[in-house]
């Protein structure tokens, strides 16, 4: 082994010891060998834990918000990018403007959610001094419902502006060229989007896509801020749980944080799947 | 007589906030090959981006087999552009990189194969077919896009600097395929290159631009020979340029008179001429001292002193000199060229 | 695109009504007094809750002190640890490659919940939980990933062919260290500093699980404003979570006119 590559190892190790002991310990956890309400090794406190339906409606509901924000802002993202990619004054406005949220917290995102949306919020108030709603109690609940509506739009806004950054890149260094390739060999704009545009930039923005998905099933705040408690989101359930004043319970949390782990590895293990048989990008 | 397969009539394309190309015209027959010769940052991509429908006009007129394509938009003008990197699709395979010109004009799947299989064929890469163009050489990458071109049977095939970049066995692997095509194919054909031995192995004619307009549309002989003024001999390197003056029907140099036609223009003047103008003659008037023997791939230059001029001569038939020696040379005054004024030489 | 160019306009101000809004919602919100429902503005407006977070003692200036301080350390500590780290990365080959990559992936992509509570029983070990120490390191584990991953990033592309040439003309490794590469990375250390920096800010998960609710960070401070119904005193903390991050707008736009402007 050359002094590079143990470097290079060594490297590795350092950045992901952190993780590794956490997942490690997790694991021991999980299995009763050690931790709060340990009771010897078994995977009766595994299989208990997974028995319960409230972390699988958690995990569902988690998913759900994932999928369905993660889908919204790259819609939008690719309709944003393929409209503004020229250098035109409005172009570099509108690009400005959609990638304006990217550096905003979370946390900041819930709270202008919440006075945006929730049944008091500046939406409610709006339609009411329009005579649209009678009370409160009127407002379709978009905060704290089963749907997760408001969360949902939240994080697409959030989200929309990284993915748009992803998008005008993908668009900017591969499309132009090739979209003039396939314009001489006799395409019209049409069968330019639908053959070179659209195919570059779904394959460009699929790992931004896969890692935004990833983000979003497991985010703590903007969840905790606009969440039902019922269902109850896989990340709040596992602090909950690990927050327990029951020992036994608070052990439970370490097969969510697995669980948790585990989605985001199997979705980023599947994206590395698909982008293999896919063929990649020239880098 | 039939309509020209392209005609390029009095066309200007602004560039930035520079003058431009300016009045270019010319037309080409069916499987005709143009050079369009020009230092970098002559403007030659941007004519052919322009013939192409990539950039605007700000003047003229085009014509593709008779048809006015001025107006039209780049994917209905019969022309395809071939950047001087070979741009495939990424995300398409070899095949369906070839196929792509067939599919959007609606070609049925069983004709698609047919076509893309001979195409394939000609340019030697039928056992790629399945590759993505990530995995191909550079020359592959290079047949790949040709094939691609020709499956979209363009009337008018533009290629930006086709052999510039490749190193010297791969250029004529891509030359090879390039001619092979066209005489398949028989699309007509405009090359523009800054490199003079591209120009004069690809060129039927070549075209020199030189400040924003064609300085000269000539016959690759007749071009070397007879170049039309002094800044196009300069910028085709023609070695010997001597300065002097034409009067009464001669003109007067260092080398003697030299007879010119009579509706030369009076005043300072240059000769110019190649190498292979002057060389050993017994009988020659002019007496030369070697100064140095060039050796290079296409034989030997002498560089030799003549009254005083440094001047470029090719060896002749007889032995090679050596450095120092003094003999007579005969200069052809046929392939001489007198053209009017003396710039800086 | 087909999409008509006629919805241009339209879509233009959508994105900056969804771009603004929210911002202008939210200080609209930290000012205003007795805004009850239906009132679609507030009747008056107080500075209170902007007073409370730049007075000394406040509660709100105290937790904005106390992030502004993890932030910045974690965003130096993350930029000194991921450029040795990305560097390393970056000089290896084939499978070790992938590996290394996968490696300062972890870190970015472990769900923050399960990265605290994982990590929880080491802090109480070291006897770190509980103090700003520790929530520093556990915010310092995704921070030094995601450097490691710009660095991993930045020293693909770097050409090492500049420290070769520095090399012969005399000058010993620090010295190029310090004097070439350094130098020319200069941009590079401050983008690392700023997503370190970003990322302690808006950290929720660890600096609640590794401080054990001891350590009072803005955010922590804007999710108990929330919970007592103090709607705004979160929004002013909120605010205060976005102004920092607005000022990196013009990082983040440097960065949009850079991927514009990278050739093929």
């Amino acid at each position: 082994m050359t002094g590079a590559s143990r470097r290079g190892l060594l490297a590795a190790l350092a950045v992901a010891l952190p993780v590794l002991v956490g997942v490690g310990y997790s694991v021991l956890a999980s299995l009763g060998l050690t931790g709060p309400g340990a009771a010897g090794g078994g995977a009766a406190r595994l299989a208990a834990v997974l028995g319960e339906p409230v972390v699988w409606s958690g995990l569902a509901w988690s998913l759900w918000v994932a999928a369905a924000s993660t889908a919204l802002a790259a819609a939008g993202a690719v309709v944003v990018a393929a409209m503004f990619r020229r250098g035109a004054r409005t172009d570099r406005m509108a690009r400005l403007f959609a990638v304006l949220p990217l550096p905003i917290p979370h946390l900041a995102a819930a709270v202008a959610g919440l006075l945006l949306l929730g049944q008091s919020g500046l939406l409610a108030r709006l339609l009411a001094s329009l005579g649209l709603l009678e009370s409160p109690g009127g407002m379709p609940a978009l905060v704290y419902d089963r749907a997760g509506l408001g969360l949902i739009l939240t994080l697409a806004w959030k989200e929309f502006a990284f993915l748009a950054l992803v998008a005008f890149s993908v668009v900017a260094t591969r499309g132009e060229r090739l979209e003039e390739v396939a314009r001489t060999l006799g395409a019209r704009p049409a069968a330019v989007f639908r053959r070179v545009t659209w195919p570059l930039l779904w394959r460009g923005l699929l790992p931004a896509v896969v890692a935004v998905f990833v983000f979003v099933a497991s985010t703590y705040e903007a969840t905790a801020v606009l969440a039902p408690s019922d269902p109850l989101a896989l990340p709040l359930l596992t602090l909950e749980r690990y927050t327990d004043a029951d020992l036994t319970r608070r052990g439970d949390a370490f097969v969510l944080a697995l669980l948790g782990m585990a989605v985001s590895l199997l979705a980023v293990a599947a994206h590395e799947w698909a982008r293999s048989r896919w063929d990649r990008f020239e880098p | 007589m039939t309509a020209p397969t392209l005609e390029v009539r009095g066309v200007s394309v602004p560039f930035g906030d520079a003058p431009g190309l300016r009045d270019i015209g010319f037309a080409l027959d069916p499987g005709e090959r143009l050079v369009v010769l020009g230092a970098s940052g002559a403007g030659k991509t941007t004519l052919l981006r322009a013939i192409a429908g990539l950039a605007p006009l700000a003047a003229g007129r085009l014509t593709v087999g008779g048809h006015d394509v001025t107006a039209r938009p780049a994917e209905s003008r019969d022309a395809v552009y071939l950047h001087q990197t070979p741009l495939l699709f990424p995300h398409l395979s070899v095949f369906e990189n070839v196929a792509f010109p067939l599919r959007i004009r609606g070609y049925r799947d069983s004709e698609v194969r047919a076509s893309v299989a001979e195409l394939l064929e000609s340019v030697r890469l039928e056992g790629l077919a399945g590759r993505r163009p990530h995995t191909l050489s550079g020359g592959q990458k290079h047949r790949a896009a040709l094939a691609r071109a020709m499956a979209a049977r363009p009337a008018v095939l533009l290629l930006d600097e086709p052999l510039s970049a490749l190193d010297p066995a791969l250029r004529d692997e891509v030359r090879a395929t390039l001619l092979s095509l066209q005489a398949r194919y028989r699309p007509a054909m405009v090359i523009v290159t800054h490199d003079l031995e591209d120009a004069a192995v690809l060129g039927d004619r070549i075209g020199i631009l030189l400040g924003g307009t064609l300085a000269q549309l000539d016959q690759p002989g007749r071009l070397f020979r007879r170049p039309a003024s002094l800044a196009v001999a300069r910028f085709l390197g023609v070695p010997n340029l001597v300065a002097g003056s034409v009067s009464a029907s001669q003109f007067e140099s260092a080398l003697g008179p030299i007879p010119v036609e009579a509706e030369t223009p009076r005043g300072p003047a240059t000769a110019v001429f190649g190498s292979g103008a002057l060389h050993p003659d017994p009988c020659g008037s002019l007496r030369g001292v070697v100064r140095s023997v060039h050796h290079g791939p296409r034989g030997v230059t002498l560089r030799v002193d003549v009254a005083g001029i440094e001047l470029e001569a090719a060896p002749g038939a007889g032995a090679i000199p050596d450095p120092g020696d003094e003999f007579s040379l005969g200069l052809e005054r046929d392939r001489v060229t007198v053209l009017p004024g003396t710039g800086d030489v | 695109m087909t999409a008509g160019s006629r919805s241009r306009p339209a879509v233009l101000a959508a994105l900056a009504l969804s771009a603004l809004a929210p911002l202008a919602l939210l200080l609209v919100a930290s000012v205003g007094r007795d805004w009850f429902y239906p009132a679609p503005w507030p009747p008056s407006v107080t500075l209170e809750s902007w007073w409370d977070a730049f007075r000394g003692g406040g509660r709100m200036a105290a937790a904005l002190g106390t992030s502004l301080v993890l932030a910045v350390s974690t965003g130096l500590a993350g930029a000194v640890v991921g450029w040795p780290i990305g560097r390393a990365l970056a000089d290896l080959r084939g499978w070790p490659r992938h590996l290394g990559a996968a490696a300062a992936f972890l870190p970015v992509a472990v769900p923050p919940v399960s990265l605290a509570t994982g990590l929880h029983l080491s802090a109480l070990t070291a006897g770190v939980a509980g103090t700003a120490g520790g929530v520093f390191l556990s915010h310092l584990v995704p921070a030094a990933g995601y450097a490691a991953l710009y660095f991993l990033g930045v020293f693909t592309l770097f050409d090492r062919r500049v420290e070769d040439e520095a090399r012969t003309l005399g000058a010993g490794p620090w010295t190029v260290l310090w004097r070439v590469t350094m130098p020319m990375m200069r941009r590079q250390m401050g983008e690392a500093f700023l997503l370190g920096f970003l990322v302690s800010w808006a950290q929720v998960a660890t600096t609640l699980v590794i401080g054990g609710g001891r350590v009072r960070t803005l955010p922590l401070e804007v999710f108990a404003y929330l919970q007592a119904g103090q709607d705004r005193y979160a929004a002013t903390g909120a605010l205060l979570l976005v102004i920092p991050a607005l000022l990196m707008l013009g990082t983040v736009r440097l960065a949009v006119e850079r991927a514009e402007a990278t050739p093929l």
